[in-house]
């Protein structure tokens, strides 16, 4: 049987060409797959809000920002090259609907943060599942790159 | 004190808000009794103050498919109390309501929903009116939102509008107990910070500043 490394809220794991990341239960949090295709190694995050505006910035995975730098920082210092990593998201729906207040919008806020740090980093995002209302469970396998897309009442996705 | 961080609450502000938690059940736990007209009593409540993915598990599991009742608070101490209805528990609404059981969550048409939200929102709103009538504070209720899915993303809805201020959520509340065997539906109060704060000066068990 092929390991399974499970992310969890406010986590990431890397894996090189083989096992799968698995992070469950993506609400408004997005997971977000980095993939070197050359060298096959993979990073995935669970990340909760979209800027991290803490103090001492202790938990760095909690947010789009911080993540996805500090993966992009320690995925180059495993051998990986930017130029060569590509992007796959999954996340970032609206679970309830209530009106007022920003609690609605979370998703929301956190998918257009996620689009402008990789633009930033100068990361290709190659597909995504994002919004909606419906939670989702994201899986990804380093030996191919490919994504797979879990939900409640309806088929699985390939991304 | 003023507390800046969940897990920097003393033992007797904790009994303090268990006693919270054991009031507001016990009168959820009533009016549910009048709804279906049968006795529900209530377990130990409980005050749990959790790491994120600690939290999942303790509620079952990331992918478990649950039924989710939401009612955000504002006013005086904002917060996101949650009413998770778990298979049996649907089932004994549905059947003492409606005259009829479901065998999974497809299972549950635009009649059922409406009277699981109905029933999840008079539990929470029980629930905070003891709360407010204890601490003497006025509380405004959203009108209630309903999902069924994945459990794990909807126990993530209060850390994500709380997660900016604290790695740890906090919920008040337990579970019922009808006809004997224990009914999972854990009626979950999640206040912010300043709200929690809020509440421990006006139960008198904090000073503030």
């Amino acid at each position: 049987m092929e390991t399974k490394l499970t992310i969890g809220i406010a986590d990431m794991k890397m894996a090189k060409g083989s096992g799968m990341l698995i992070t469950y239960a993506l609400g408004s949090c997005i997971g977000i797959c980095l993939y070197d295709p050359l060298i096959k190694l993979a990073a995935m995050i669970h990340i909760m809000l979209p800027l991290n505006m803490e103090a001492g910035r202790q938990n760095t995975m909690k947010y789009a920002d911080t993540g996805i730098r500090e993966t992009l920082k320690q995925m180059e210092a495993k051998g990986a090259s930017r130029a060569r990593i590509v992007a796959k998201i999954a996340g970032g729906a609206k679970m309830f609907e209530v009106n007022g207040g920003s609690l609605g919008n979370i998703g929301q806020r956190n998918i257009d943060s996620v689009h402008l740090n990789l633009k930033k980093e100068g990361i290709r995002l190659l597909k995504e599942d994002v919004g909606g209302s419906v939670a989702r469970t994201l899986l990804f396998d380093p030996s191919n790159g490919m994504a797979c897309v879990r939900c409640y009442g309806r088929p699985e996705l390939i991304i | 004190m003023r507390i800046k961080n969940y897990n920097e609450l003393n033992s007797l502000e904790l009994d303090t808000l268990r006693e919270v938690g054991s009031i507001g059940t016990g009168n959820a736990a009533t009016a549910l009794s009048a709804l279906i007209g049968e006795e529900v009593r209530i377990e130990l409540p409980e005050v749990r103050i959790m790491e994120y993915n600690e939290a999942i598990e303790w509620i079952g599991g990331p992918e478990e498919i649950t039924a989710g009742v939401l009612v955000k608070m504002s006013g005086q101490i904002d917060g996101i109390m949650l009413s998770v209805q778990q298979l049996d528990f649907v089932n004994l609404i549905l059947n003492s309501m409606l005259g009829k059981t479901v065998e999974d969550y497809m299972g549950l048409h635009e009649m059922e929903c409406s009277a699981l939200i109905e029933v999840g929102n008079i539990m929470i709103s029980t629930f905070i009116n003891a709360l407010s009538g204890l601490a003497d504070i006025k509380v405004d209720l959203t009108v209630p939102a309903f999902t069924v899915d994945m459990q794990g993303a909807i126990m993530a809805v209060p850390m994500a509008a709380y997660g900016g201020q604290s790695d740890y959520i906090m919920t008040i509340g337990g579970n019922f107990v009808h006809d004997g065997k224990a009914v999972p539906c854990r009626l979950l109060l999640s206040p912010d910070i300043r709200s929690l704060n809020t509440l421990l000066r006006k139960l008198g068990v904090s000073s503030g500043d």
